[in-house]
């Protein structure tokens, strides 16, 4: 593999290779949920996975609501499951 | 329901209102709609109870009342629908003279305004814009979620004897001897001596069967919602300056820009009262204007995302005044419609005059500047 | 200019055949690489017939008439007098393309039923697990269950056992005997025997055996409940059967993307299994001028239809004559999208899975107690009302996930049906995509 990707999640290190989303990435690791919910704290990951279903939502460099399905992960990203 | 006292025509805020006014003052009422509950313009409201976008006059002295009694519905009916008096701010951008005149005016018939300088403007609502220095607090301004108004109010009329039927539309209004008799709907024929119509955009509708005539046309207004956020936004805020020419004349100061937060997280941005422009279909040039006004009262907004927008049909008379009162024409019909972008705020107080008038009591201020009569000269 | 909006099979063969006849096409999609959620992939398609997707790949990308713009996110469209104006975000920025003629292929995503527990991490649409997989090279997990009904979950369980997943379950809900409802569809689809064919190999030489007439009833922490329905997708008090498992993909078919033609101001029809699409004529021409549509979003019915649809849009765009030949087959596919529908219908029992506790709304977290209460107690009586008041649907997603099944869940409380008007109002979403306000009000990041 020419590249690694390498940002965080939740403050932990989290590698992957060019071109995968933020979701691929972090489930690759092993670790299912993205997020938990506003109101009932419930554990959310991807549902969808194509951008329709907004459940994988996470926050990226300080920005919310972004989609862990269509994000494509990019080297010293900072992802958080909420802000 | 065999024989009710009234029938009110329309399950949105203003007929619901209506309907427990009367059904408190014992009468025995029918509400019919053509849909369900706040299916129509109240579906699409903000719930905003201002104050603070009235001039002195008729329609503020019913704002005051009004808002005073939402708070009284609220015991009455139970603490359901998210009421709260967060307050309005009014934010000027340069020149603050005419706000400044608004308020002292409103201030002198019962409104209460507190002038804001640059830092406690700012500890209202911090993420401003650092530029803004000054404006005004009403903290009378309140809110509501006005479809569950409506929705527990028409539950509250329900339980105290009253009907309520929907997919009722009315074809007909039974008219005799001048005199509403009742009407016939979609789901059957209902008399009744006194009939209510309280169907918005749709009020001249009911006249017209009756034989009569409301001047009340809809006129679209939108409303952007973005997706959940922080808390940003504290109160309800106004623009003051939406039109860049502020001085020219009072209705320019109440075409304003309003941001609020809700309790679901998202942020409102909608226009309180605009009398200008705001016609038309989906327009994404106005989209774009409200969307620049809001980011620039509220810079951190600008990464916040849009997430729908909507449209809603206000029902509007040519004089912008509501319309309450007996028809002109037919006897026992009454009206209580028109109420334009206010309609949420107003309904209470619309109802309570609604009522005195049918009983024949005095009421809390003198309806004839709200009579249907008013239209005469100009009927066709 | 065309400007084609959706890069799968249909924009695809849209943007071909336009460009094939002179026509200059700017093609837009949301994704980074060409190919839709049908052709998904990361280095070279796999799967069935893939060459055609090779194909009209190369003459994509070796066109001059064919402007490519991916990862491009349609957010409004707009008539600018005869002109069509697409407004569309890229890489934080707002852009937008101004044209003649514009052709809508967006496509479709699935259909998913509520059951306790799909909300949980691990439970997924089957196309999730295939773009996860196909798209990032990633695996839902080792040990996966396939269910729902209808053919697409055969490609989504055979990719899964060829990437090296256990397919512990796949669970088909509909027998396919209802297959014999539609012998003509299947006279004149012979080719689809090729393709099933194809597919029961696969599954044989992974050692899967598909199982019908049973559905995931619930999935929570590692725990899949298999239950036995009957023809109404109702739970047999019967044999219910719990197995360890990573995910679940569980998909009912799909659901056309109806935002962007519905935004242009098309016409929309409900059809008989009360799925909202467009309407156009024989030509692809919605109601709107200068506005085709093909594929999905005209009716659910697999990329061989979505293929002739686009070619005959993209055709009728540059003014091209449609051949008998090209017609006949399209006539031939929409039989089999007819015999699709009548074999995999989504019937009502599956309201019976919920609990009253079960998020019917994932946005807003809205449970199914939530919408009883606000048809019993507050008078909801279609799913706008009902939005209103619970706001199932107001979130993040627009209600593209629950407004059908919010609808259908409020029409079985009532006792009435879902309307048309009700169904095609549920659809109309001004804004396709998030758009920042920053950027909406001046247009600058």
């Amino acid at each position: 593999m020419s590249e690694i990707i390498s940002f965080t999640f939740n403050g932990r290190q989290v590698q992957c290779e060019p071109g995968q989303s933020i979701a691929a990435a972090v489930i690759n690791t092993g670790t299912l949920s993205l997020r938990t919910t506003r109101f009932g704290e419930d554990p959310r990951s991807i549902f969808c996975g194509i951008g329709i279903c907004f459940d994988c939502v996470v926050v990226v460099d300080g920005v919310a609501n972004q989609r862990a399905c269509l994000v494509t992960a990019q080297s010293g990203m900072k992802v958080e499951s909420r802000s | 329901m065999r024989s009710p006292d009234a029938i009110v025509i329309g399950a949105g805020i203003v007929g619901a209102s209506s309907a427990l006014s009367l059904t408190n003052a014992g009468l025995r009422v029918l509400v019919i709609d053509r849909g369900a509950v706040s299916s129509g313009t109240t579906g699409a409201g903000e719930g905003n109870i201002l104050v603070s976008d009235k001039d002195p006059g008729p329609e503020l002295t019913l704002a005051l009342q009004s808002r005073d009694l939402w708070f009284e519905m609220q015991e009455d009916v139970g603490d359901s629908f998210e009421l709260e008096a967060k307050g309005g701010v009014v934010v000027a951008r340069n020149d603050d003279r005419p706000l400044i005149k608004l308020a002292s005016e409103q201030s002198q018939h019962g409104v209460v305004t507190q002038k804001l300088d640059h830092d406690s403007l700012h500890q209202l609502e911090p993420y401003l814009h650092p530029d803004l220095h000054s404006g005004i607090f009403y903290p009378q301004d309140a809110q509501c979620q006005p479809m569950l108004a409506a929705a527990h109010v028409i539950r509250t009329v329900v339980s105290r004897g009253g009907a309520f039927i929907s997919q009722a539309k009315v074809t007909r209004v039974i008219v005799e001897n001048s005199r509403v008799a009742g009407v016939e709907t979609s789901q059957g024929i209902f008399r009744a001596p006194i009939v209510v119509n309280a169907t918005g955009t749709w009020a001249g509708e009911i006249a017209t069967m009756a034989g009569s005539h409301l001047p009340i046309a809809p006129r679209k207004g939108f409303i952007l919602v973005t997706e959940p956020t922080k808390k940003y936004v504290f109160h309800k805020v106004y623009d003051s300056d939406y039109v860049s020419n502020v001085a020219s004349s009072d209705a320019d100061l109440q075409t304003s820009t309003v941001v609020e937060g809700t309790r679901s997280g998202t942020i409102l941005i909608g226009a309180s009262r605009e009398r200008i422009g705001f016609d038309g279909s989906m327009n994404y040039e106005i989209l774009r204007r409200l969307a620049a006004q809001a980011t620039s009262l509220f810079p951190i907004l600008r990464d916040v995302q849009l997430l729908r927008a909507y449209r809603g049909f206000r029902p509007y008379a040519p004089d912008h005044l509501p319309v309450i009162g007996e028809d002109g024409k037919v006897g026992g019909l009454w009206h209580s419609a028109g109420h334009e972008g206010a309609g949420i705020g107003l309904a209470p107080g619309s109802a309570a005059l609604i009522t005195d008038a049918i009983l024949g009591k005095k009421s809390f201020m003198d309806c004839s500047p709200f009579s249907p009569r008013r239209f005469a000269r100009v009927a066709v | 200019m065309i400007i084609v909006i959706g890069a799968g099979p249909a924009g695809l063969a849209a943007a071909e055949a336009a460009a094939r006849n002179g026509s200059d096409v700017a093609l837009i999609d949301s994704a980074p690489r060409i190919g839709g959620q049908y052709w998904r992939h990361r280095t070279e398609v796999s799967g069935y017939r893939s060459n055609r997707a090779e194909a009209l790949f190369a003459k994509i990308k070796t066109s001059r008439s064919v402007t490519y713009i991916s990862e491009a996110s349609v957010w409004s469209i707009e008539r600018d007098g005869s002109l069509i104006r697409v407004n569309y975000l890229q890489g934080g920025t707002e852009s937008s393309l101004t044209a003649e003629k514009l052709i809508i292929a967006t496509g479709a995503y699935d259909r998913s039923l509520p059951f306790p527990g799909w909300d949980q991490p691990g439970s997924m649409t089957p196309g999730a697990v295939q773009a996860l997989y196909k798209g990032h090279g990633v695996l839902a997990g080792k040990r996966v269950v396939v269910a729902g009904t209808g053919p697409f979950l055969l490609p989504v369980a055979t990719t899964l056992a060829e990437a090296g997943v256990e397919i512990v379950g796949l669970y088909e809900a509909h027998s396919p005997l209802r297959w014999t409802l539609s012998p003509v569809a299947l006279i004149f689809n012979l080719s689809k025997f090729a393709e099933l064919i194809y597919y029961w190999r696969l599954l044989a030489k992974h050692g899967i055996r598909p199982q019908f007439g049973r559905v995931v009833t619930s999935f929570a922490h590692g725990q899949a409940t298999i239950s036995h329905v009957d023809s109404d997708f109702r739970m047999k008090a019967k044999r219910a059967q719990t197995i360890e498992v990573d995910a679940v993909a569980v998909g009912w078919g799909f659901l056309p993307d109806l935002t962007l033609g519905g935004i242009a101001g098309c016409k929309q029809r409900v059809v008989s299994d009360g799925t909202t699409v467009f309407d156009v004529d024989r030509n692809q021409l919605s109601s709107q001028p200068n506005v085709w549509i093909a594929g999905e979003a005209t009716g659910i019915g697999g990329a061989d239809l979505s293929l002739l649809e686009g070619e005959i849009a993209g055709l009728a765009a540059s003014g091209q004559e449609i051949s008998s030949r090209l017609r006949i087959k399209r006539f031939a596919k929409e039989l089999f999208a007819q015999a699709l529908s009548r074999s995999y219908p989504i019937r009502d029992g599956w309201k019976s899975w919920s609990n009253e506790d079960t998020v019917i709304c994932r946005c807003e977290e809205v449970t199914l107690a939530n919408i009883k209460e606000s048809v019993v107690e507050l008078g909801a009586e279609d799913s706008r009302t009902a939005k209103l008041f619970t706001r199932a649907g107001m979130g993040l997603c627009q209600g593209r996930v629950c407004s059908r099944n919010v609808a259908e869940i409020v029409a079985g409380l009532t006792g009435c049906s879902v309307s048309d008007e009700e169904r095609i109002a549920s659809s109309n979403r001004p804004i396709a995509a998030p758009i920042s306000l920053g950027l909406l009000g001046d247009g600058k990041k």
